[in-house]
């Protein structure tokens, strides 16, 4: 498939914590990055974001958690499974404590991010993710 | 049932992934999208395709939102393009619009798509009208463009959109100019939305008297100018009536529609008010298809909710499809008539999702009594029930109609 | 403001030794460096009396606890009475909570604060929530029974409690049903409604009740009205820079959003007949602390003088306890880092310190491992060290806003209050807060300021110590981080919770709630019935959802 699109990426928060200073910044990032995100405030329900990534057939869908709400991500991972888009890369960026990390990871993320990354590490890796999950797709329309 | 199910039959099955998929093709204009287009193409013509514009800030998105809640209590798919700007520097793009149609974006009977400007000027994104096309092959009733609205060169959306909703803020003052004029001759109709704030009265009387200044015609050939307020909903249903009754006089869409105003008397614009005050026929989600003197079509999509203890629809459901195509026929001559006696014959069971269409023809009338028949067919033609009625004419003027029906 | 008055003789000298001083400084390693604070103002290198004099004292600064209050609201200080300290807490299960209250009080706490579990301060009971996030990062408290358990043997009659409790204010019907079951007069209750600033939910952290903004705002003003006349020791209303300096906006942003916020509370009690001298001593504030520490005491000095000249000239105040500007300030946690999270223990006392010199009355200092996980009580106790040894060690209390008539920091505080003031006016332009939130202008330059300085951390422009600089590899699973609660005790939780809707009297919470959504649906006051609901058995979850229907359910509106 052409790459002519940009990279497409959902920046979200489900669960309930509305600190959203990690998800804004890193939407700007992103999009001054070039690539074309969706941005959604904060608390969204999981059967909405996978609408939504299904909706815009998003490359990447980065998940902003600052309290706990990254408990919810495997829930997440399963729902978009059951869609039927298991090749939407999912990241995760906030306070996700090293066991926690290891559960998202087992559940299927590919990237947990931390506090004090730099943003363009995170730029780089949604490049590279949405390579690995359009070549996968290739040809499969 | 082994062949392999092509992109475009699951886009007609309702595959909302595929369909995602088929955009994403077309956006990059590769063959596969190419390819879906052309298989695509006996299946057109059957959304209504309304394009929504205006300055930024003026609530082009609520007013969206608000307009999509309306359309799906009125039982119809709606699709959503949303295009936002992309940036000259980096070529990225924060789609932001459907943030605020949050409220119906998890519904199922709706579809939304940002889409990136790229760098495309006129307020839409290079390969909208493709993108169109395909909501339009994928069934849906209604497919809403929101524009860029970052300026002046908008009048893309002429061609796109059978339906041209111009928003407007209050308080645009002395700055009505601000709407400059390519877009002011593309509006089918000026929608002054947040009608609550203080300046919207006047803004409204600017506009007209701006309008009747440049175009140069009599009152009634202007394009409307609707007030709403789109947070609460206020007005939003006169807009889905204008919009409705727009449609029905227009048939389908075409790209080149001339410019005419909404018919405001005749059968097809009363019976449109009819329906559109009628609360169990928007609970069913019926439509008004077509209208004349004595006769009338209304549709309906079966809903689950629909459905009976043995998967079929309710023929309850049916006879109310009926009863609603025969109402309208025999209120069609601006008296009250009722029904008094009527007779029904199912032929098939129906199932989910499938739409059924009822006509409603005179046989005869007499100053006390109407005869009608009704048959409701699937889109396939099928024959799925008719049904016979006798009404009761009163002579009475229609009440809330004696001022604008058209016995006055 | 002080324009330096100098006898010629006397500049003349000063002129020459400055001019001195300026070669050989310019001769020096360095001196092209430049530098500006968070808030965008440059700084130079060095401040004299040529650029601050103490010519207008009085105006400017007066004495301790005299208009226009820079140097301090009380005469006294912390001299006379130290800052409450008052650390946050909550986890887990009421039972939960009680224990580590009990704990925190006994090592020297004088002030308590309930921090409720995400689904509360959502608005929501326990079982209409994912079980998963129950308890996980404040306690589960939906019923006067888990408040009856929340406070066990806590002498609600004698120590100030500081509610995280948004609109509608369950919390403190919760606390005031409570309080007339042990038999404790209303009039001994203290303490503040954190969180009740439904502003600043709504532009920066999203945490209130999904009630739409301008219900929020109806319920707000009934609450005051309703503490001033009932629970007069009760501060109903904290204004907060905090979330907004934590999401992104500068010192000088935050303090002028919160007066701004003020002002706009101030009016609508104004309309609703209230006399600014009732209602504005019960105001108080509540502030994120960075680690930029003259700025930060350069905010706190400016926004108490800006404070005093809004209360006594704009809103017409007499009483000088309207002009007080009460404030509790906590520790910045944008500032703390995961990489080498030791540091943060440093990073906390010098934002304390910021906030001591600032003039605070509570303090809240942040655990160091707060960028791991929710704290555990190993580095709750180090937070809480942090204070007493710099109350009690450090000798920061002797005297009365040192560091006052620093040429620095007075031409810092007028430069600040000059950048302050400047906002203030942009945000009475738009219209006020409610419109410019409404608008969207505040978000966009909260989004852009964190944005930017997200930017100068990338650049290297702003070293952060173990992120861009003196890195060091670490193992970030060497540092111990919280359980969360056991499965078992949230099932406990939740059965309780069946338990006491089974057991209940239906007819009087369904009566109380019914007169709720009256009250809603007119004029009555809002906050006399949700107390009526809680005491007639209504809980938090019920008591919201009929305020989130008959007032309207509010979005988020985030701005990228």
């Amino acid at each position: 498939m052409a790459e002519r699109r940009p990279p497409k990426v959902i920046v979200t928060k489900i669960g309930f914590d509305g600190h959203d200073r990690g998800s804004r910044v890193v939407a700007a990032y992103l999009r001054d990055a070039g690539m074309e995100v969706v941005y959604t405030p904060p608390w969204q329900e999981i059967g909405a974001v996978v609408k939504l990534a299904t909706e815009e057939d998003a490359d990447v869908i980065g998940v902003s958690s600052l309290a706990t709400d990254h408990l919810l991500v495997p829930k997440l991972m399963d729902a978009l499974r059951a869609a039927g888009l298991e090749d939407v890369q999912v990241i995760v960026g906030g306070i996700v404590p090293p066991k926690d990390e290891r559960l998202l990871l087992e559940a299927g993320v590919a990237r947990v991010f931390h506090p004090g990354v730099a943003l363009g590490e995170i730029a780089e890796a949604v490049r590279m993710l949405t390579r690995d999950r359009r070549s996968l797709l290739e040809g499969t329309l | 049932m082994n062949a392999p199910v092509t992109p475009v039959e699951r886009i007609r099955g309702g595959d909302r992934r595929a369909l995602a998929r088929a955009i994403t093709a077309v956006e990059n204009a590769t063959q596969e999208g190419a390819a879906i287009r052309a298989a695509l193409a006996p299946y057109l013509g059957r959304a209504q395709v309304t394009g929504v514009t205006g300055p930024p800030g003026a609530g082009k998105s609520t007013l969206v939102n608000a307009l999509v809640k309306e359309l799906v209590a009125r039982g119809r798919k709606v699709a959503v393009i949303a295009v936002d700007p992309s940036s000259p520097v980096s070529g990225g793009a924060v789609l932001g619009d459907r943030v605020r149609m949050a409220e119906m974006q998890g519904h199922e009977a709706v579809f939304i798509r940002s889409l990136a400007a790229r760098g495309h000027l006129g307020g839409l994104s290079r390969t909208a009208a493709q993108v169109v096309e395909l909501l339009d092959g994928a069934g849906f009733d209604d497919v809403l463009v929101e524009t860029v609205g970052a300026g002046q060169s908008e009048v893309e959306i002429a061609k796109v959109a059978a339906h041209r909703l111009v928003v407007c803020p209050p308080g645009l003052g002395d700055d009505v100019q601000a709407i400059k004029a390519g877009i002011l001759e593309i509006a089918d109709a000026f929608v002054v939305n947040k009608a609550d704030l203080p300046d919207a009265t006047r803004t409204e009387r600017e506009l007209r008297a701006m309008l009747a200044l440049r175009q140069n015609a009599a009152p009634e050939a202007l394009p409307p100018v609707l007030k709403t307020v789109a947070t609460t909903g206020d007005g939003v249903a006169a807009l889905a009536d204008w919009l409705a009754a727009r449609a029905l006089q227009h048939g389908r869409p075409a790209p080149a529609v001339p410019h005419t105003a909404p018919p405001a008397s005749g059968p097809a614009a009363l019976l449109a008010r009819l329906i559109a005050r009628d609360a169990y026929a928007r609970h069913l989600g019926l439509e008004l298809v077509e209208a004349g003197e004595g006769t009338a079509t209304v549709s309906m999509r079966v809903r689950p909710e629909h459905i009976n203890f043995w998967d079929s629809c309710h023929g309850g459901a049916i006879f109310s499809l009926a009863d609603t195509a025969l109402g309208l026929a025999c209120n069609s001559y601006g008296s009250v008539a009722a029904l008094i006696d009527s007779h029904m014959t199912f032929s098939v069971a129906v199932k989910a999702g499938e739409r059924l269409t009822a006509r409603a023809e005179e046989i005869s009338r007499s100053r006390k009594l109407g005869v009608y028949r009704m048959e409701v067919r699937r889109d396939d033609g099928v024959l799925v029930a008719s049904l016979t009625g006798t009404v009761y004419r009163t002579g009475k003027p229609l009440p809330n109609e004696a001022s604008t029906g058209p016995a006055a | 403001m002080n324009k330096p008055v100098h006898k010629p003789v006397v500049a003349s000298a000063l002129e020459q030794a400055e001019r001195r001083w300026q070669e050989a400084f310019d001769a020096s390693p360095g001196a092209a460096r430049r530098a500006a604070n968070r808030s965008g103002i440059e700084l130079k290198p060095l401040y004299t009396p040529r650029d601050w004099s103490g010519a207008h004292y009085l105006e400017t600064l007066g004495y301790p606890g005299e208009y226009p209050n820079t140097r301090g609201i009380y005469p006294s200080m912390h001299r006379g009475r130290s800052w409450s300290q008052r650390q946050l807490i909550g986890l887990g299960v009421p039972e939960d909570y009680n224990a580590r209250l009990r704990e925190l009080l006994a090592h020297g706490a004088s002030a308590i604060s309930l921090i409720p579990c995400n689904s509360v301060f959502r608005g929501y009971d326990a079982d209409e929530v994912p079980p998963e996030l129950l308890g996980t990062c404040g306690t589960v408290v939906n019923t006067v029974d888990d408040m009856m358990r929340a406070l066990a043997d806590v002498p609600i009659d004698r120590v100030s409690c500081a509610l995280n409790d948004p609109s509608p204010f369950t919390l403190l019907a919760l606390l005031l049903v409570v309080a007339k079951r042990r038999g404790v007069a209303w009039t001994k209750i203290t303490g503040t409604s954190n969180q009740s600033d439904c502003i600043s939910h709504f532009v920066a952290n999203h945490m209130f009740f999904r009630l739409a903004l301008q219900g929020a705002r109806r319920v707000l003003v009934d609450h005051i009205a309703f503490c001033n006349a009932r629970v007069p020791g009760w501060n109903p209303l904290s204004v907060v820079g905090q979330h907004m300096q934590q999401a992104g906006a500068t010192p000088a942003e935050a303090m002028a959003f919160t007066l701004a916020s003020a002002i706009q509370y101030a009016e609508d009690c104004q309309a609703r007949g209230m006399a600014p001298d009732s209602f504005l001593p019960r105001f108080t504030f509540f502030f994120d602390i960075s680690v930029s520490f003259f700025e930060e005491i350069a905010k706190f000095r400016a926004g108490r003088r800006i404070w005093a000249k809004l209360a006594r000239e704009r809103f017409g105040a007499k009483d000088p306890k309207a002009w007080r500007f009460k404030f509790h300030g906590q520790t910045s946690g944008v500032d703390l880092t995961r990489q080498q999270p030791l540091n943060n223990i440093a990073r906390v006392a010098v934002q304390a310190m910021a906030g001591i010199f600032g003039g605070l009355q509570s303090l809240h200092t942040d655990s160091y491992d707060e960028v791991l996980s929710v704290p555990t009580a190993e580095a709750a106790r180090i937070a809480v060290a942090t204070q007493n040894v710099l109350r009690e060690e450090a000798q920061l209390t002797d005297v009365i806003d040192p560091l006052g008539g620093s040429y620095y920091l007075e031409t810092l505080t007028d430069q600040m209050e000059e950048k302050i003031e400047s906002i203030i006016a942009r945000i009475d332009a738009a219209g006020g807060m409610y419109r410019a939130v409404e608008q969207g202008l505040v978000q966009r330059m909260i989004g852009d300021s964190a944005l930017a300085f997200q930017k100068r951390v990338e650049s290297g422009e702003q070293t952060v110590v173990g992120v861009n600089a003196y890195q060091v590899e670490e193992d970030a699973g060497a540092y111990p981080v919280l359980e969360y609660p056991a499965r078992e005790r949230i099932d406990a939780q939740l059965a309780r919770l069946a338990d006491y809707k089974a057991q209940r009297a239906n007819a009087p919470a369904q009566k109380a709630l019914d007169g709720l959504a009256r009250a809603a649906q007119g004029s009555d006051n809002i906050m006399a019935q949700v107390v009526a609901a809680a005491e007639a058995g209504a809980t938090h979850g019920e008591i919201c959802a009929v305020l989130r229907r008959e007032l309207g359910f509010g979005q988020p509106l985030a701005i990228v």
